[in-house]
């Protein structure tokens, strides 16, 4: 434990071999805070230490840390970045903190089930951070201590679960949250409720008092003669989804017993807010947040929420983030109470988009989707793509952009062939990669996806959204048009062909493109692509023994995880679900996004309860910068991400699931690009080549 | 958006035929400070359509007394040079929208991004 402890002569020996080895630790933190983290150390006292491994990223709570620290002395500040695997403290005085560099240096502290150990080390100031705050979704109120304990209790003992002796629930109890209803059965294969069978026994009498209480105080207006009591274990959690429209009227109402949790609610635009729901707080939804915004519950242990000593009483986790005033609170088993009200006639509501009665498409199904078809015509093409393409990208930007770092040799070679202040189009840009490649000429990027054109922005380029069948650039523009892994993404053979005409249009006479599109064929002249190599070559053995500040695995391009679903075949006509890593067997395919935690080769039956689940935080500039976390912590998605056509993973070697996105493909065989090239007229083909499991051909126009 | 890209940029709503220029209509006009690179803006020149770019500089307020016509020896004219280097690359419009001058669609330019996306009905 203690390091430094008093020794005999014949310790000695020993003492120092051990300080010397503590010190090797301590400056290995360092160097890894610096590369991965940018902060930077110094030997130089000052009131200021940052504590490596002791950050909410290692499963250290505020609290713990604090305990520990102030015993060497009384703090000015704790500054605990969320997700982070280190802790900034400031001590009163310089003296305190440099009894803490000496005291607490290598204290192995027990967090969880895990022992963490704690490397301090000097910094010159710590930088504050930008306040930001997040208004609640339009429509959404939280009413707080809306039930007493006592009340609480009784409705709780009023529900009637079934019965555990059976083998079928008891499987289901493990995976599963539960589920009753009352008045009206919810209907989970269509999302929506038969109206003509009421249950027989209505809402349970210890209802009635609430109730009132919610029609006295005016949140709804008619009588709920709907309720679905949910039952969420620890680790427990219910996919993203909007309640359906026409099976209930405007306002929802959620009682949250037994403990608190955080919901997440989503607008399409991307944006996320993580809301508190407090023990005994009434959830009030109506408007824009019942109708628009997705809510759900991620499957987790822990949670971040902001810390009970802030200043002012935060619902949303969005607002402490940004103060560093966050803790992680471990989930309890929770009890929800949902009343609503059955509509009778179609919904009216001013969300079209995402009303089942004004023609969109049901909301997200919290089940397995159906697996789609190929489409026969352009909108059914473009549902697909829809989808199985853009909102899976939307989605998925900030990690995806982080696998997508390493810009490709050869196409950094056609880059950087074109002559100084030619125009550049990448159509289908991504995160920008190939952008700032050749800085003399002028790049334009533009991309389906906002997410990842956001991306680009930020790292200054001039981008656009706008799709690739019909870019918003003047016909002949052009000296150069680049289209790397995009056109693989369209679902008939007409819009392929007429993506490649679109790049050809914005050329100028002589003007040339560079087209590459996954292949079929992914082993080529006996040479395996990176894609199917060796699945466990980004799985690098921890640095440092204890350690949890880990330099993690840069991730390879093309990586899409190591866990292989087990792919189904669909019957004739319908997509299947590719197994990552292997070649591919069918041309057109849906391929697995795993939204990736930081611990690889996670497998077996034994993991079950401690499998850690978190979802990256990604660092716009520094791609590789991931920290590893201890294993029990599971930590919050910051990103701001749609999450839709999500398949919640029931892979038995998880207890908590992985969200899994489809991304849809059609991966070309060979001579299949050249073909459609030579069918565009004004171009030749000028290159045609296959490059690390890709097919690649340059046009030049005549 | 920077006004180089916004010269390049055209409407595509279906059955417009005069699509170009765009004409803008910025909230929020952003001037930054580029390196200039005489030799690299006198190769953009020839690639530009000179009347669209002094009509998004007199748009913006950033014309600078730019000619309403190309100058024929503006190589190596390096005041010359260094104003079109203004236009060109250090005026940014970060809000605001772009309008199709023929249909009237409005396309919105959000933190420096133009969303160019069309409805399905558009396209």
């Amino acid at each position: 434990m203690d390091d430094h402890v008093e020794a005999s002569p014949t310790k000695a020996f020993r003492r120092s071999k051990d300080e010397k080895k503590l010190f090797r630790k301590q400056i290995k933190s360092s160097h890894i805070l610096l590369k991965h983290e940018g902060i930077h150390t110094t030997t130089k006292p000052t009131k200021h230490l940052v504590v490596a491994n002791g950050g909410l990223g290692n499963g250290v709570s505020r609290e713990h840390l604090s305990a520990t620290l102030t015993g060497i002395g009384e703090l000015e500040t704790l500054v605990m970045p969320p997700h982070k695997p280190y802790a900034f403290v400031t001590y009163r005085s310089e003296e305190s903190a440099q009894k803490a560099h000496i005291d607490l240096n290598g204290l192995k502290i027990q967090c969880g089930e895990d022992i963490v150990t704690l490397y301090f080390s000097f910094v010159e100031s710590v930088k504050s951070m930008e306040e930001e705050t997040v208004p609640l979704p339009e429509g959404l109120t939280i009413v707080e201590d809306f039930v007493s304990l006592e009340e609480e209790a009784l409705l709780l003992t009023s529900i009637e679960w079934p019965s555990i002796c059976d083998q079928d629930t008891a499987q289901k109890t493990l995976k599963h949250r539960k589920v009753k209803h009352y008045g009206y059965e919810f209907r989970y294969d269509n999302n929506n409720v038969d109206k003509d069978k009421p249950l027989p026994t209505g809402l349970p009498g210890e209802c009635t008092p609430v109730l009132e209480r919610c029609l006295k105080n005016g949140y709804v207006s008619k009588m709920p003669d709907q309720l679905t009591v949910n039952q969420y274990e620890s680790g427990q959690g219910i996919p993203p989804h909007v309640d359906t429209h026409s099976a209930f009227e405007d306002t929802i109402m959620s009682l949250s017993l037994g403990a608190q949790t955080v919901m997440e609610f989503r607008h399409p635009d991307g944006r996320l807010v993580a809301v508190v729901l407090p023990t005994r707080s009434l959830l009030v939804m109506k408007g824009e947040s019942r109708y628009l915004w997705t809510h759900g519950i991620t499957p987790r242990k822990f949670d971040m929420i902001p810390a009970a000593d802030s200043e002012c009483p935060i619902l949303t986790v969005s607002n402490a983030v940004t103060q560093s005033n966050l803790t992680l609170s471990k989930r309890e088993t929770r009890t929800s109470f949902t009343f609503r009200k059955i509509r009778h006639g179609p919904c009216c509501c001013a969300f079209p988009s995402a009303c089942d009665s004004q023609g969109a498409h049901s909301a997200p199904k919290p089940s397995q989707p159906a697996p789609p078809s190929l489409p026969g015509c352009h909108s059914d093409a473009a549902r697909l793509e829809e989808q199985y393409v853009h909102q899976v990208y939307d989605a998925i930007a900030t990690h995806f952009s982080s696998t997508r770092h390493s810009p490709w040799p050869r196409v950094c070679d056609f880059l950087c062939s074109l002559p100084p202040g030619s125009v550049l189009a990448d159509v289908g840009c991504g995160n920008g990669k190939y952008l700032g490649v050749n800085p003399q000429v002028v790049a334009m990027g533009c991309d389906r996806s906002s997410a990842l054109v956001s991306i680009c922005a930020e790292r200054g380029f001039q981008v656009f959204v706008s799709d690739a069948l019909s870019v918003p650039l003047r016909s002949a523009s052009c000296d150069a048009c680049i289209s790397i892994a995009v056109i693989h993404h369209f679902s008939t053979e007409e819009r392929r062909l007429e993506a490649i005409k679109e790049l050809v249009r914005l050329l100028k006479p002589g003007g040339r493109a560079l087209i590459y599109v996954w292949a079929f064929e992914q082993e080529f002249n006996k040479q395996k692509s990176k894609y199917l190599k060796d699945t466990n070559k980004n799985h690098r053995p921890a640095e440092s023994g204890e350690s949890s500040v880990q330099a993690n695995k840069s991730l390879e391009e093309d990586n899409e995880g190591e866990r292989h679903m087990s792919s189904y075949k669909g019957t004739q006509g319908k997509l299947s679900v590719h197994t990552n890593r292997t070649a591919f067997n069918t041309q057109d395919l849906l391929v697995p996004w795993h939204l990736k935690d930081g611990k690889r080769g996670v497998k077996g039956k034994e993991n079950i309860k401690e499998t850690p689940h978190h979802q990256e935080t990604e660092s716009i500039t520094s791609a590789n910068a991931h920290s590893d976390v201890s294993r029990r912590s599971e930590l919050q998605d910051r990103s701001k991400e749609i999450v839709t056509s999500v398949k919640y993973d029931q892979n038995k070697s998880e207890s908590s699931s992985a969200p899994v996105f489809h991304r849809y493909y059609h991966v070309f065989q060979q001579g299949e690009l050249e073909h459609m090239c030579v069918q565009v007229p004004g171009v030749k083909v000028k290159s045609s080549y296959h490059d690390q499991g890709n097919w690649c051909v340059i046009l030049e126009k005549d | 958006m920077k006004l180089l890209t916004h010269n390049m940029l055209t409407s595509h709503v279906k059955g417009v035929i005069k699509g170009y220029p765009l004409l803008i209509k910025a909230t929020e006009v952003k001037v930054n400070e580029v390196e200039f690179n005489p030799q690299f803006v006198s190769r953009m020149v020839p690639k530009l359509e000179w009347t669209a770019l002094i009509q998004a500089a007199e748009e913006l307020g950033h014309r600078q007394d730019l000619p309403d016509e190309l100058i024929p020896d503006y190589d190596g004219n390096e005041e010359f040079l260094k104003k079109v280097h203004r236009t060109l690359l250090e005026v940014e419009v970060m809000e605001g929208c772009l309008k199709c001058p023929e249909s009237g669609r409005e396309f919105p330019i959000s933190r420096g991004i133009p969303n160019m996306l069309l409805n399905e009905d558009e396209v």
